[in-house]
């Protein structure tokens, strides 16, 4: 499946305005395969707009998603994860009548699996993932550490080409957010995929991202490997001109 | 706590426990009531039962998809209809519904044929209504549904000439018995529980737990909500075809809203989240309105005569599936199966995952 | 063309009918999610509190008998107990509940009321001679009007400009549109969620209270399940306009209102008797179109 080509998942000038709200005004992001991409930014910055523009869940006012070349800008989310974009989101979002097994079963079978298949990709991914343990728990039932970790295992059970975690760590006490990060920094070496990792906190992605992408208020300010992004001056000034906000919003 | 591999009869047996636990009683009832019962009882069980495929039949589309269905019972009216035309009085037919095509004024079919067909054309019509409701969100294909319910009731009401308009169809053979009626329910049960246990039938709970997040899993929500809704108007038809040849007579009002919102009060006492709460509810509502019915018909205390006012039933009805909604949503069965278990299986997962929790 | 302007003024007429039933059930659902069955027994048994219980087809008048003034505040009164009653027992339980569950109880509710009816007042269709004098025509530029289509206009404009003036200018009509948008939200905001329920409770219950008087003089017969269609239309009305948008449960309504009055006078006779089930036929190929209503409500849309 993998390391055939090389997959790229992009958007082109993406606009979002809600109303007379811009969320987005002209982002342009390249996601690659196996790479991970941190999106960065203070709340209300447009990170979790640009997660739904990419996974289709929400359409650009103006602007366009591109993947492998072919513009998927009119594809449903459903589509789009059929077409290999997986995503997490903010609240877990866990189908909580059912198993944690159940779980990923469901995006196996979205994904076009048979029944077994799906359920043996299920195990696979909640293996590697270290859930096996609560493989047959309901999700209700489950600590919210392992929600937030089932909620991410679910959507590397589409196999996707590309992973978009949402602030996969919100909440999570630093020992766990350390080891999630750890877990998540190995994603595109055992499942091949491009990761986007939304963090407002700066600090804890610098170790994983190969490269961070910086939004505030709905525009690009800077996008380069964390080294650069956090020498950039923009960067610099946006964040630490805001110090004192930032420190108490743990933007630093 | 290792994963002990499962033999495939223990895998069999597991998948298998929670439908014989339903089916099981239902074969006893019908025995006894065979072999000990007067003829009354067995009407009243044969009458549950069919109960039981109507049910089921609601419960295969609400209860997999989270969406209220108020037309349901138009597909027993498609399919009741369609046997009794297939079946009914040869000799009247020509007068009484001169406007049916000649294939079916003119002849008489087998019973069993008959009923497919009927069966078939309740899921053939499920299907095209189901392209049209199953576009629309939640709540307003709920309404929808209650539009396709009006409109078959206007058509069949008066289209006299085919339906004979709202006066029955009379002279349907009447060969349901209590052990067809068990037969009929088998098959109903299966066919949901192999469905909801399939990943079809999971796909669909998906979409029912979190819209959103089914999505983002890649699964519709249109195609297995409109399975759904289909395979739940075929076992709606097959509910029709009972209840034409149980009562032998065929009549549009029949199937509106009374039976609409008795079938939707048993799936909500029993609870809408399991197959064992249509079954279960079926049972509950079934014994209260037996219950009723005496006592509006008159309890004798040595010389006087006792009965509530004709109507109390309806009442003690609604009260009680809002009792229900209010204190215990999910129904008496709380969305669970019967499992292996029983009823320990949720209680248990919660336990352990107390215990469980710390640092890997 | 006398023809044609009755033709109008009776879509006009009747939509305004289906809009005030709309409107209810909009202003409802907007605060609490709850599509409301039981609008139809409010309509219902406002029009049997006109009268004694009894088992008689032309029973003696009860409400009806008062002065009209006081009637119209009886039935007012009594309608609008009534939707404070099944909001306070049924309703207000189930508010956390999901919409699915909400409908389905009111559904429940309606039942119960419905057959509390029948149990008081027996099944049968009743008579009863309120209003009378008004189904008398009246002539206005040459065209002879039934004087009862021109009160229900009336009625409903009055109804429909109180309410947006309410809605618009109250602090409790402003709190109700805030809650509409974002219950949670509103809530943080101080908005008390009891009493924005309840009046809009009390709105539905006038509004009820007045289609089941426009009713009963348009008809002069009472049914116990006179409610049933104009709120069967009325949901499609709300459905059509797009949930949860008040403006599109008014459109909705004269929407199904002209679409009714359209086939009545257009369909063919042998046809007519299908009226019905064409209505509901158009009103899905609407939904078809426009799967989402006429007027998408942003609040309506999932946030993902």
């Amino acid at each position: 499946m993998t390391g055939k080509t090389q997959q790229v998942l992009e958007a082109h000038n993406v606009h979002v305005a809600f109303g007379g709200i811009h969320a987005l005004s002209g982002v342009d992001m390249r996601l690659d395969q196996g790479t991970v991409l941190g999106l960065i930014g203070p709340n209300g910055a447009g990170k979790t707009t640009m997660v739904n523009v990419l996974s289709g869940f929400q359409k650009p006012t103006r602007g366009s998603v591109v993947l492998n070349g072919q513009d998927v800008s009119a594809l449903g989310p459903q589509r789009l994860a059929r077409a290999g974009v997986g995503r997490s989101f903010q609240a877990a979002r866990l189908f909580r009548d059912m198993t944690v097994e159940q779980n990923l079963t469901v995006a196996g079978i979205g994904t076009g699996r048979g029944g077994r298949a799906a359920a043996r990709a299920a195990a696979e991914v909640l293996d590697w993932m270290g859930l096996t343990r609560v493989a047959e728990k309901r999700c209700d039932a489950l600590s919210y550490g392992d929600e937030r970790r089932v909620s991410i295992a679910r959507a590397l059970a589409l196999h996707p080409a590309f992973v978009l975690l949402d602030e996969p760590a919100s909440g999570m006490n630093d020992a766990e957010c350390d080891a999630l990060m750890h877990t998540i920094a190995h994603i595109p070496e055992r499942f091949g995929c491009g990761v986007l990792l939304i963090e407002h906190n700066m600090k804890v992605i610098m170790g994983v991202c190969q490269r961070i992408h910086v939004l505030d208020g709905g525009r690009s300010l800077a996008e380069g490997t964390p080294g650069e992004v956090q020498n950039d001056p923009d960067v610099r000034r946006a964040y630490l001109g805001k110090k004192a906000a930032a420190e108490a919003h743990h933007l630093i | 706590m290792p994963d002990k591999p499962m033999t495939p009869a223990a895998r069999l047996a597991k998948y298998w426990f929670p439908v014989l636990a339903l089916i099981l009683p239902l074969l006893a009832v019908v025995v006894v009531a065979d072999l000990f019962g007067s003829v009354m009882l067995q009407r009243t069980v044969t009458e549950a039962l069919i109960r039981v495929v109507v049910v089921v039949g609601i419960y295969i589309f609400v209860g997999n998809s989270g969406i209220i269905s108020f037309g349901s019972v138009t597909f027993m009216a498609i399919a009741a209809y369609a046997t009794g035309w297939q079946t009914c009085c040869s000799m009247l037919k020509p007068i009484t519904m001169p406007g049916l095509p000649e294939f079916l004024r003119d002849a008489t079919y087998p019973l069993f044929p008959a009923a497919l067909t009927s069966v078939a054309l309740a899921a053939l019509v499920a299907f095209v209504t189901g392209l049209v409701l199953m576009r629309m969100g939640g709540l307003a294909a709920s309404i929808s549904t209650l539009a396709v319910l009006f409109i078959i009731n206007v058509v069949y009401s008066n289209w006299e000439s085919v339906t004979m308009g709202t006066a029955s169809m009379v002279g349907l053979p009447r060969y349901v018995t209590a052990w067809i009626a068990l037969g009929a329910a088998v098959v109903a049960i299966v066919v949901a529980w192999v469905y909801q246990k399939s990943p079809l039938g999971l796909a669909i709970r998906a979409t029912r737990a979190d819209e959103v997040a089914a999505q983002a899993c890649g699964v519709s929500l249109y195609w297995p909500r409109l399975l759904a809704f289909t395979l739940s108007g075929a076992v709606m038809g097959l509910g029709g075809v009972l209840t034409a040849h149980f009562l032998g007579t065929v009549s549009i009002n029949f199937f509106f809203l009374k039976l609409t919102f008795l079938a939707l009060a048993m799936l909500v006492v029993g609870g809408m989240g399991s197959l064992a709460g249509a079954v279960v509810g079926v049972a509950a509502v079934s014994i209260i309105i037996d219950v009723f019915r005496r006592m509006e018909a008159g309890v004798s205390l040595g010389g006087t005569t006792l009965a509530l006012p004709a109507g109390t039933q309806e009442l003690v009805l609604a009260v009680v599936m809002l009792a229900i909604l209010i204190f215990r949503k999910d129904g008496i069965m709380g969305g669970q199966e019967f499992h292996w278990r029983g009823f320990r299986g949720k209680k248990a997962a919660i336990d352990t995952s107390l215990a469980g929790e710390g640092p890997k | 063309m006398s023809n044609l302007v009755q033709i109008l003024v009776d879509a006009i007429s009747l939509g305004s009918l289906y809009a005030l039933v709309a409107l209810a059930i909009g202003l409802v659902f907007g605060v609490m999610k709850l599509i409301n069955f039981a609008q139809a027994d409010y309509i219902t048994i406002g029009a049997y509190a006109l009268v004694v219980p009894s088992a008689s087809v032309s029973p003696a008048l009860f409400i009806g008998g008062w002065p009209v003034v006081f009637m119209v505040a009886g039935v007012l009164a009594v309608v609008t107990v009534l939707a404070l009653l099944t909001e306070r027992i049924a309703f207000r339980p189930m508010r956390n509940s999901n919409p699915a569950t909400l409908l389905i109880s009111s559904f429940a509710v309606s039942y119960f009321l419905q057959h509390l009816v029948i149990l008081v007042h027996t099944g049968r269709p009743k008579s009863v001679g309120v209003g009378n004098s008004l189904s008398a025509a009246v002539e206005i530029a040459g065209i002879r009007l039934p004087g009862n289509q021109i009160l229900t206009m009336v009625v409903a404009a009055v109804m429909l400009v109180g309410l947006v003036i309410f809605l618009k200018k109250t602090p409790m009509g402003i709190q109700m549109r805030a809650a509409a948008e974002n219950f949670q939200m509103a809530r943080l905001m101080g908005v008390r969620a009891n009493r924005v329920i309840a009046v809009a409770f009390v709105i539905s219950g006038v509004m009820a209270a007045a289609v089941s008087l426009l009713l009963v003089v348009q008809t002069g017969t009472l049914d116990v399940r006179m409610g049933l269609m104009p709120v069967i239309f009325a949901f499609f009305a709300t459905v059509i306009g797009g949930m949860g948008s008040l403006p599109g449960a008014a459109l909705g309504g004269f929407i199904v209102g002209f679409i009714s009055v359209m086939l009545q006078a257009f369909l063919p006779a042998d046809l007519r008797p299908f009226r019905d089930a064409g209505v509901f036929l158009l009103v899905i190929l609407i939904l078809l179109v426009r799967p989402q209503g006429l007027i998408v409500d942003r609040a309506a849309r999932e946030r993902v």
